[in-house]
């Protein structure tokens, strides 16, 4: 248990931030994390779509329940959040 | 007696450079100082200044100057031109005040650099002008807005904003300690001269003066048309110091000189005159977009004056041409939902036929930008305020210090260029930000970013608040929107209409 700092790249919105998330915290608890700056402020909900991360500029997403201490991110590392039809 | 005309004499009598006997040439122009290019005081003796002006000359024209300037101002004084302007047009002139009065003070020492440490006379006599110009600058835009601080707190930003920590600040010092502070006399011709006044000082000035003169605001329109004049002078310092590199094979270290303060120059307007021209400035009064006005005053102005000296256009110049329809609308979205750190209040410049303005200069702006501006205008009308405020910080760019952004919405490209040195991560927010620290990472490296201040737990408490504190910004002087959302109410009014029918 330790905070870490994640930099959030969320798909449609214009701007890089920072994200304080827990290295327990799994990749669906990241993205939640990273929404919370950024639906409903400049990024409109997508019902009916789930909310994945993957590494900055990558094409794989990293699964759902990989923690934070697993993903060997250094601190403040950008990560993409992408919508995914569920 | 007869009165030899200028040119019979000034050639000579500028011609100040000496054989040092004492003292060897090092010592007497260090080369840290001087510039580090091996080329001694003989060819720097070619140099030739395009304006040449003598010192009665300069008097004499600095004091017609100065009379018409001071004498506008007095002669508006009761005109209640600052109470009654727009919202928008106050926030353009606290924004300036803030951003460039005290930086003239910092220009006047660069300037003196020149002055003392050139090896070219012509140089060192052009300097001496051009340090007196910045001193007057200095003067003229503290003594201008502080008839203001009384009736706005905010104005009194005009006097402190170099002081303080607030984040456009930092990115402010960041740039002008690399290119002006921090460099060589012949480095600070070519960064600040050359590439930043030439090219950019050139568009906050007239674009401002025509917006002023718009606006009714004779008093800023004469002001900042008077320092125009002379930064139109000194602004000509580099050139011939760029034709002394090259003819003596130092054009790869002129060029990267360029290209670095072009760029920095290019990210410090794109969040300060950008949002102007394109938001703040009332509808009826805009001449021309920001990319118009950029596309006239500087790109074609700066690619003659490269091509015209034989250098190349920077190696980044597609990125810049695509960027100047893109990077300001960030810039400007960004400082607007963090509002509470600006020290002015940002108009929104959103409504219904600003947003049509804006899809006829930015194609495709509706379905990205306005993708995001959609959202906060539902917030607005639906009271939800809360949802239209930060909760955390923008990460910022560890070379230009601003947001790191791209374009959102249905053509979503926002990237991070990212590099890892000595142990830390470092990140940009562009390629060319990227390759700039990477030309001199020892210069950079040390910096600490807003962000990387407040991982470091320099900022306490670790919120909003906390945030204010440290950029200084009090209660009352706190940025919020311009017409305090009064622009909304025709959103609510066509969503009565929608619901009606």
């Amino acid at each position: 248990m330790a905070l870490f700092p994640l930099t959030s790249n969320f798909e449609g919105d214009f701007v890089l931030q920072l994200v304080p998330v827990d290295t327990e915290h799994t990749m669906d608890e990241v993205a939640a994390a990273a929404a919370v700056h950024s639906v409903g402020r400049r990024v409109r909900d997508r019902p009916g779509h789930i909310l994945r991360v993957r590494r900055h500029g990558g094409t794989e997403f990293l699964p759902r329940t990989m923690k934070v201490a697993e993903a060997g991110f250094k601190p403040t590392e950008t990560v993409d959040i992408i919508w995914q039809a569920a | 007696m007869a009165v030899l005309n200028r040119m019979d004499w000034y050639d000579l009598a500028r011609s100040t450079n000496w054989t040092p006997k004492y003292v060897t040439e090092d010592e007497l122009f260090p080369p840290a100082l001087s510039g580090e290019f091996g080329l001694p005081l003989s060819a720097w003796e070619h140099y030739d200044e395009p304006y040449k002006q003598t010192y009665p000359e300069y008097v004499k024209v600095q004091r017609e100057k100065d009379a018409g300037a001071y004498s506008v101002k007095a002669a508006l004084e009761r005109s209640r031109i600052f109470e009654n302007a727009d919202p928008g047009w106050k926030s353009v002139m606290k924004a300036h005040y803030g951003a460039i009065a005290r930086g003239e003070y910092a220009a006047a020492s660069a300037e003196a650099r020149m002055m003392r440490f050139s090896k070219a006379p012509g140089m060192r006599n052009m300097a001496t002008l051009g340090c007196m110009d910045e001193i007057r600058h200095g003067q003229m835009q503290l003594y201008f807005p502080h008839e203001h601080v009384s009736k706005d707190r905010q104005m009194d930003w005009a006097f402190k904003a170099y002081d303080t920590n607030e984040w456009a600040m930092i990115a402010a010092r960041h740039f002008f300690d690399d290119i002006m502070m921090t460099r060589d006399a012949i480095s600070v011709s070519i960064m600040l001269t050359f590439s930043f006044e030439t090219g950019f000082t050139n568009m906050q000035f007239l674009g401002l003066a025509a917006d002023a003169a718009e606006a009714g605001d004779h008093t800023f329109a004469n002001l900042i048309s008077s320092i125009q004049t002379d930064e139109s002078r000194h602004a000509q310092i580099g050139g011939p110091a760029l034709k002394v590199l090259i003819e003596n094979g130092h054009k790869a270290e002129a060029q990267k000189r360029v290209d670095i303060a072009v760029w920095g120059a290019w990210k410090l307007f794109s969040v300060l005159t950008g949002p102007i021209m394109d938001y703040y400035t009332p509808l009826e009064h805009r001449k021309q977009s920001f990319k118009e006005f950029m596309e006239e005053w500087i790109v074609a102005q700066f690619e003659r004056a490269l091509t015209d000296m034989g250098l190349d256009l920077p190696w980044y110049w597609d990125i810049f041409l695509k960027d100047i329809s893109q990077t300001h609308h960030g810039m400007h979205l960004g400082s607007y939902f963090w509002r509470p750190t600006l020290w002015w209040n940002p108009a929104a410049g959103v409504t219904p036929d600003e947003r049509a303005w804006l899809e006829e200069k930015y194609p495709g702006w509706n379905d990205t930008w306005g993708q995001c501006w959609d959202v906060f205008i539902d917030n607005v009308v639906d009271g939800n305020m809360a949802m239209t405020y930060p909760e955390t910080l923008p990460y910022v760019c560890n070379m230009c210090q601003l947001p790191i952004l791209g374009v959102p919405g249905k053509g979503w490209d926002v990237k991070d260029y990212p590099l890892e040195y000595n142990g830390r991560l470092y990140h940009f927010g562009s390629e060319v930000d990227r390759w700039v620290f990477q030309q001199e990472p020892e210069r950079y490296a040390g910096h600490l970013s807003i962000v990387d201040r407040f991982l470091a737990g320099m900022i306490q408490p670790m919120d909003l608040g906390g945030a204010l504190q440290y950029m200084g910004l009090a209660p009352g002087e706190i940025g919020d929107d311009a017409h305090n959302y009064a622009w909304a109410e025709v959103y609510r009014a066509l969503r009565e209409t929608r619901k009606a029918s």
